[in-house]
């Protein structure tokens, strides 16, 4: 009987506790003046270190989208650099020795204290002494000088000449950030310091964060108008925002679902999920292919132009046709995104500077097959094919010629399986008895394409769709996932890779230098060594001298940047080190619960995503709907 | 006579796996394709920030010189050695410059108390109910029991875990679907907190606690039915011995013992994490720390945790060796 009245007492204690737990309300923040945003990096895994200066910080966790302010940003939704803490543009001298930064008049840091020329100054001077901050060796080596004219204007001599020596301080997700002075002088080892609470110039504060990392709360500035943000574009809607991180997929939908997530990066199938849910959840576009499509950054295929047979041009020209680009498109991202032929996405001016001067050359681009035969590989009607498919698995796409090229792209390249196969013959390859191919040796031809070990990712997406078409055409390929792909293919340890066929372009403006200047030959490293230049490590002399030329030239001269970037572009095509198939494509939702007027396509006024700097800058365009 | 024949070899055997452990937990990452300088070095410059590729190489150099990855591996050998001596695991590689002991101490509680809760309640749970269902194996009830034990334990933990969270994070909303604790709390040692945590535990817990049960249980009670067909249990039996007596003094006693020395091997690895559940839960713990420090090569955050398993793994199946006389007196170390 006792006994009974123990386990009777232990059962109702257990009730006790998980009924109570389960009543225990939640501290809120008031949700109507919340925005909660999915943080793209994952977990925090510093979760009290904000020395954005050190090492690799989750960022975008509020630091840089939303706590700090940059001297410039880019917006690659409208194609606009945005000026932060900078009041104008960099002024240089006729050499690029010298460069005027005028700065914006007041601002205030987080905890009151204003911001001037000393802190820009201080910034750039602790970071050549010490080694230990990421900037340390390009601002040790080309800066000079630095110091100040007056509150409001800094001036930097550099060692070297050097056109884009700004563009260090330009946000594109990411950048060397100014520190305030008053705190960083104070400290004795800056690399260990964890600034934590951390002051910015942003409109917001930070309120508290998990210590486990997975979530971190801003609260607004009440002088937020003291913010570049506040004195450009007002004052930003919600009260406090919250980064959070869902290490599950379906959790992140769920959260949507349920209204406890404002913004959202999916995986392709989470977006599938999100997007079939309806109800308030919305997609960048608001028909298909409803992604986010001008993202500045371009996906495909790199070759190791290092080793065989892929240091043949004809080879990795051979593999491009044997893609057929709408199976490719339609297994990678069930077709929804946008294609470029160049190395270059379709985006923002990009299509207006390169991809459209260029259809002629492409249409006249032409393979030389053997014995006089001319193969002209360019299909200017790729993107409508695109479009073809999508019709065929019922999504309503138009017909407006226009609308299609800036959905789906300019063009592509033929499917010509047979031009393939002469260009391999050519070269000394054959098949066997099965069809399969063998290598001029007479061994099979194996392809392993070593990536990302994520198959949400686009260079996942790649890599496999690659892999299908290059079976089908007979090669034994396959796809290699593995977390030490990045160390793989830096010390050249691959075949093939996923990884971008290009460094990301800036998104704003005509300058390709960030994209074509990881071609440049000197950065290349034999087969085994630390590669400091592109995955691909293809060079020429010809490309180097084309580098040589957009390093002197101006990139705020659009005429003569876009002309010498042309030239480089063309020889990407010729080479083809790697393969430029779609842009980023971005699945991204918002839910309109809570708060509406998001930037999408339809009304594209600036970047859409929660992770980049141009979050802040969003925010005072946004309106509650008033749901409690 | 026990101390010099028995634990003195022991506690040398002791020791020796544990060094022997940490040896090879030292030089397995280094023959690992990542690199931990350069996986930091494309993680910066893969999100965004603009690093010349002329000054790379002088970035690799600062790095490799702040992880203490200079010198040749017997070097780094010998000075991980020395700061072991002083408890220091050193710095995070890719959560630098955070001591890797400072990571381990803020994911240990989480973890330490997810699945020391769950690892013991499930085992006693599944021991007793499957002991007295053992012994009551041709009852209905334990047949029933049975039956719902043998549906359970197949299911993938994944597609458990997941099907928890749509039922109570979705379709009924009763719990949260995410995180050790409510967003904007302060951690602290009061009842509205421990109460926020418990919730925020309930669903990551039920998923453990529910396979681990039912696998417990099965076992338990195949155990319990071959012990009760022993001789000593029908005599117990015959010579009129109260039914309750023998089923926890004779039967769940003597089916216990390899039971013991599963909960030893079971609370040992709950230092390596419970990786998916932390992943479906977003739940704190040392599971997700241990596989980004395996991910990015972080070798110091890979020594300290899995330094912390090797330990936990052979002291607590010294502790069993040791006190298994006091379960079993058969055993006697003479």
């Amino acid at each position: 009987m006792r006994r009974t009245r123990v386990v009777l007492l232990l059962v109702c204690l257990t009730f006790f506790v998980l009924g109570a737990a389960a009543l225990a309300q939640e501290i809120a923040f008031p949700r109507d003046q919340t925005l909660i945003v999915n943080m793209l990096t994952g977990r925090v895994g510093t979760p009290s270190n904000f020395n954005e200066w050190v090492s690799w910080r989750w960022r975008d966790r509020g630091m840089q989208n939303l706590a700090n302010e940059p001297l410039w940003s880019v917006d690659f939704a409208t194609g606009q650099t945005i000026d932060g803490l900078a009041s104008g543009d960099p002024v240089y001298n006729e050499d690029f020795t010298k460069l005027t930064i005028p700065l914006r008049e007041g601002v205030a840091w987080s905890d009151g204290v204003p911001f001037t020329a000393d802190d820009v100054v201080f910034t750039i001077e602790t970071i050549i002494a010490e080694p230990g901050l990421n900037s340390h060796p390009t601002f040790a080596t080309l800066v000079k000088n630095v110091y100040k004219t007056g509150d409001y204007e800094v001036v930097i001599e550099l060692s070297e000449p050097d056109s884009r020596f700004h563009t260090h301080f330009l946000d594109r997700w990411g950048c060397t950030w100014i520190m305030p002075k008053h705190i960083f002088e104070q400290v004795d080892d800056v690399v260990s310091f964890e600034f934590d609470p951390f002051v910015g110039c942003g409109p917001y504060k930070l309120h508290s964060y998990d210590p486990a990392g997975y979530w971190t709360a801003w609260e607004k500035r009440e002088d937020w108008d003291k913010s570049p943000t506040g004195i450009r574009f007002g004052e930003p809607a919600p009260k406090y925002v919250l980064f959070q991180t869902f290490a599950e997929s379906s959790a992140k939908v769920i959260a949507q679902f349920t209204h406890q997530l404002d913004i959202a990066d999916h995986d392709a199938e989470g977006f599938a999920a999100a997007m079939a849910q309806g109800g308030t959840i919305r997609a960048y576009q608001l028909s298909y292919p409803w992604v986010v499509n001008n993202d500045p950054c371009l996906t495909g295929i790199t070759f190791n132009t290092m080793v065989e047979p892929f240091n043949n041009r004809e080879v990795r020209w051979a593999l491009v046709l044997a893609i057929d680009i709408v199976e490719y498109l339609a297994q990678a991202v069930d077709g929804q995104a946008t294609l470029s032929p160049v190395h270059v996405p379709h985006l923002g001016a990009y299509p207006e500077y390169y991809i459209e001067p260029m259809q002629d050359w492409l249409k006249n681009f032409a393979l030389d097959l053997g014995g006089g035969e001319m193969f002209y590989p360019y299909d200017p009607d790729a993107g409508l094919r695109i479009a073809e498919y999508a019709r065929q698995r019922g999504h309503k796409v138009g017909d407006d010629p226009e609308e299609l090229k800036n959905t789906f792209g300019l063009g592509w390249y033929k499917y010509a399986p047979d031009v393939a196969e002469k260009l391999l013959i050519k070269n000394g390859f054959s098949r066997d008895a099965n069809g399969r191919w063998l290598l001029p040796d007479g061994t099979p031809w194996k392809i392993q394409i070593t990536d990302i070990n994520d198959v949400g990712h686009h260079q996942f997406k790649n890599g496999n769709a690659a892999v299908q078409q290059w079976k089908k055409f007979g090669i034994d390929a396959e796809y290699v996932a593995t977390d030490a792909y990045t160390s793989l293919q830096q010390v050249g340890d691959f075949q093939v890779g996923a990884v971008w066929p290009v460094t990301e372009p800036w998104g704003a403006g005509a300058d390709l230098y960030r994209s074509l200047n990881n071609f440049y030959s000197e950065y290349m490293a034999p087969i085994g060594e630390l590669n400091r230049g592109h995955a691909s490590r293809w060079s020429s002399p010809e490309f180097d001298e084309i580098i040589r030329r957009m390093r002197a030239t101006d990139p705020t001269d659009i005429e003569a940047t876009v002309a010498v970037s042309t030239e480089a572009l063309k020889i990407l095509v010729e080479e083809m080190p790697s393969i430029p198939t779609y842009g980023y494509s971005g699945f991204m939702t918002w839910d309109e619960y809570y708060w509406t007027n998001w930037p999408g396509a339809e009304n594209p006024y600036m970047g859409p995503y929660g992770h980049w700097g141009t979050l802040k800058y969003m925010l005072p365009f946004l309106k509650p709907t008033g749901n409690k | 006579m026990f101390i010099r024949n028995y634990l003195i070899p022991r506690l040398l055997q002791y020791f020796l796996v544990i060094f022997l452990g940490i040896t090879i937990v030292f030089f397995i990452p280094r023959m690992a394709p990542t690199n931990p300088v350069e996986r930091t070095i494309a993680e910066i410059r893969s999100r965004g920030t603009y690093l010349d590729p002329a000054y790379v190489q002088q970035m690799v150099d600062a790095l490799t010189e702040m992880y203490g990855l200079s010198g040749s591996w017997l070097q780094q050998y010998k000075d991980f050695w020395v700061r072991l001596s002083t408890g220091d695991f050193g710095v995070s590689f890719f959560q630098f410059p955070t001591p890797v002991m400072t990571l381990i101490k803020r994911a240990l509680p989480w973890t330490v108390g997810l699945l020391f809760t769950t690892t013991v309640f499930s085992w006693l749970f599944g021991n007793i109910v499957g002991g007295i269902a053992g012994y009551a194996h041709n009852r209905r009830w334990s047949k029933l029991l049975d039956g719902i034990m043998m549906f359970i334990r197949p299911i993938p933990y994944y597609v458990f875990a997941l099907g928890l969270l749509i039922l109570f994070g979705y379709v009924y909303r009763k719990f949260p679907i995410a995180g050790g604790a409510s967003i904007g709390r302060t951690p602290s040692f009061t009842l509205s907190y421990i109460l926020d945590v418990l919730r925020h535990a309930f669903l990551p817990a039920t998923s453990l606690a529910v396979l681990g049960a039912a696998s417990w249980f099965q076992t338990s009670k195949l155990i319990v039915q071959n012990v009760n067909a022993e001789d000593f249990v029908q005599y117990a039996q015959l010579g009129g011995v109260k039914e309750s007596r023998i089923i926890f003094r004779y039967i769940i006693r003597n089916a216990m013992l390899p039971q013991i020395t599963n909960l030893a091997l079971s609370l040992g690895q709950i230092l390596s994490g419970a990786l998916i559940t932390e992943i479906v839960f977003s739940y704190p713990g040392l599971g997700n720390l241990l596989y980004s420090a395996i991910s990015t090569g972080d070798y110091n955050l890979i020594m300290g945790i899995i330094s912390l398993s090797i330990v936990a793994i052979t002291t607590l199946v010294l502790i069993v060796d040791l006190v298994y006389p006091l379960f079993d007196p058969r055993i006697r170390y003479k």
